[in-house]
């Protein structure tokens, strides 16, 4: 019994391990999700389908320039905050004054529109995109974990900082909070809110995009892969907290437990039926979430 | 007085001959299937440009994924004016929904789905020119027990229709072919972390893993048994054999890896192939996959049914189900119950090339 336990010990962390990677990506989408929901109290429900256009636009990008995906980061996150800039002013800023509903109809719209215009331009075949540090495997230990896994816990963790101390600790991000909990009060403020929403908007794309590229290479990028991310996004701000950063983080960080350890250990199907059974528990016993913030009383 | 009434009837004869028919393609080129329908179109699309000038025009609607997609899109077709055939689609559940009307209409489907039921409801109108889910799961099976001398089976399949029936057939092969199903698990279409499922797999005291998945999954599938060093030889679905799927992987990923399919165009071997080949990447940029090949045969065969001068669906029917048909990747002849496919070929890949070369062919397969 002793000799076989640090054998389960190894599978258990190389779960842990594996999941950890795809929990990060997860982690980032839901932010982008959530950066969307606290500016302006509707859900983005193409946040997917913008995942799904940064990988296509890493696998395009690879294409006229064949260099690292480390390099094609930075280019697919900008040309994604040009494109967050445009689907505001498609998805939010006509229904500004309308009740969230038509927001969220239109940010449904316009995914759907994205899905089919992929479908046409690129075809339904899947696509593999860059890696950040390319094939192979690194060991520690006894555990590996694929350099796409390992780029993609990098990249993810960068981020995820960078968008902490990005809202957190800079004007810019006192001023989106402060639109985000009371527009009215902060226009009265001089606070430009318009501006802010769209910039939002711009950095929820760039997360967006950078998820494409990072899952573009290990799992590939098809039309419709932004249906399953936004249904992970959506449960992980629900299980963390409607509209808290940290909740989100830690909703998509469970999901991936379930993915990934509980599938090891029983099989996906009873991984997923476990995670939605939890989901719903949670909504009894604790319905506002792990990390309840304001947003989530108001909404 | 006879050979005037003849030269009358010739007379009138000809400008309904010159008068191309309309061939309606229905096939889900959105949605989740439109890889594989856009493939069947292009083969009928490309039977009709071969065929002689003015014997037919062809007539693409999408049906997308929806059952009722298909049945209203029939419907508007019919109401421009009759048909002599359709090309329908390949996706089981849009071919159900249709053949109810293709009865009461007596008009012949045309299609290339591999769903196995199709041809088992009795209805006369339905013509299948790929091997059915149970010819193909046959063969499966068979090559992993038969060449491979595998006994101990695990099956990944997916949690979608047809991975579910693809999986009660190949459960069914097994124990036709005394092998036994040591692991059999589904996984649903977005699952990405792919180790845990492998790993069990690989831990269960099987000595071959069957995939039966669609493109996506297969390729996930097989990269991580690379990367995670699992050394169970792989038989997959058809999925792999479309060059799209194989382009997502790097050939060492590939090295040792096979797969069941209908045909496998790009690995040539005849000169009719290797023409058609040639045809269909001038005509569409692309390479082709078995589905192209099987709705090209299939369209080439009731093309040359209406230049032998049948115009309505009857008669088309009569002759599909009479006469046989030298395709391209086969020969075709119905079985009594429309399915025209009887051969099913393994591919295998060499670590080299993406190219699979044919390692095995199953002809006149019958599963019972």
């Amino acid at each position: 019994m002793t000799g076989s336990m640090p054998a389960e010990l190894t599978v258990l962390a190389q779960l842990l391990l594996n999941g950890l990677a795809l929990g990060a990506a997860y982690a980032l989408v839901a932010l982008g999700f959530v950066l969307i929901l606290n500016a302006t109290g509707a859900i983005n429900f193409a946040q997917g389908d913008m995942v799904m256009l940064g990988g296509y636009a890493a696998v395009a990008l690879a294409r006229v320039l064949p260099v690292s995906g480390l390099v094609l980061l930075p280019l697919v996150m900008l040309a994604m905050a040009g494109f967050g800039l445009l689907f505001s002013l498609l998805a939010w800023r006509p229904f500004r004054q309308r009740p969230p509903i038509f927001g969220l109809l239109a940010t449904v719209a316009l995914g759907l529109t994205l899905q089919e215009a992929m479908n046409a331009v690129e075809g339904a075949a899947p696509q593999a995109g860059p890696t950040l540090f390319g094939p192979g495997e690194i060991r520690f230990g006894p555990l590996g974990l694929s350099r796409a896994s390992l780029g993609i816990l990098i990249a993810c963790l960068g981020l995820g900082l960078a968008q902490a101390w990005l809202l957190g600790r800079t004007q810019f991000g006192r001023r989106l909070r402060a639109s985000a909990q009371d527009p009215v009060t902060a226009r009265a403020l001089g606070i430009p809110v318009d501006r802010l929403i769209a910039a939002s908007f711009m950095l929820a794309a760039a997360l967006a995009g950078a998820v494409g590229l990072l899952l573009s290479g290990p799992y590939f990028v098809t039309p419709t892969a932004g249906n399953d991310l936004i249904l992970r996004a959506y449960i992980a701000v629900t299980i963390g907290g409607w509209g808290s950063l940290k909740g989100a983080v830690a909703g998509a960080l469970l999901i991936a437990l379930f993915e990934s350890v509980v599938a090891g250990y029983a099989s996906s199907t009873v991984a997923t039926a476990a995670l939605y059974g939890a989901v719903l528990l949670l909504l009894v016993v604790r319905p506002a979430g792990l990390f309840p913030a304001p947003l989530g009383r108001r909404a | 007085m006879r050979l005037l009434a003849a030269l009358m009837l010739a007379l009138v004869a000809i400008p309904a001959a010159a008068d191309p028919v309309r061939l309606p393609i229905l096939v889900p080129v959105t949605g989740f299937l439109s890889l594989e329908g856009t493939s069947q179109r292009n083969g009928a699309l490309l039977a009709l440009k071969q065929a002689p000038a003015g014997l037919a025009v062809g007539e693409v609607v999408d049906t997308a994924t929806a059952p009722e997609n298909a049945v209203n899109a029939l419907l508007r077709v019919l109401d421009q004016g009759p048909v002599p055939a359709i090309v329908a689609p390949m996706l089981g559940t849009q071919m159900l929904a249709l053949m109810p009307t293709a009865l009461e209409e007596k008009l012949p489907l045309i299609t290339v789905s591999g769903t196995a039921s199709l041809t088992e409801q009795g209805n006369p109108w339905v013509f299948r020119f790929f091997p059915s889910d149970r010819l193909a799961k046959e063969a499966h099976v068979r090559y992993a027990v038969e060449q491979l001398g595998k006994r101990k089976l695990a099956l990944i399949y997916q949690t979608t229709a047809y991975g579910q029936s693809g999986a009660a057939y190949i459960a069914a092969a097994a124990k036709r072919h005394g092998a036994s199903l040591v692991f059999s698990e589904g996984i649903d279409t977005d699952v990405k972390d792919l180790a845990p499922i492998l790993g069990r797999a690989a831990g269960s005291g099987a000595d071959v893993l069957l995939l039966h998945l669609h493109a996506g999954s297969t390729a996930l599938a097989i990269r991580q048994v690379a990367a995670l060093g699992i050394t169970l030889p792989v038989v997959a679905g058809s999925a792999l054999h479309q060059p799209a799927t194989a382009a997502l992987l790097d050939p060492k990923e590939l090295k040792g890896v096979c797969a069941e399919s209908g045909a496998s165009p790009v690995s040539g071997g005849s000169p009719r192939l290797d023409r058609f080949l040639a045809d269909y990447r001038a005509a569409f940029g692309a390479d082709p996959d078995a589905y192209a090949l099987a709705q090209y045969d299939g369209t080439q065969m009731l093309l040359d049914i209406l230049a032998k001068g049948a115009r309505t669906g009857e008669q088309v029917q009569a002759a599909l189900a009479a006469d046989p048909w030298d395709g391209v990747a086969m020969h075709y002849a119905s079985d009594g119950h429309g399915d025209m496919a009887h051969s099913v070929v393994i591919l295998c890949y060499d670590g080299l090339t993406r190219v699979p070369k044919i390692v095995q062919r199953y002809d006149g397969l019958d599963a019972g």
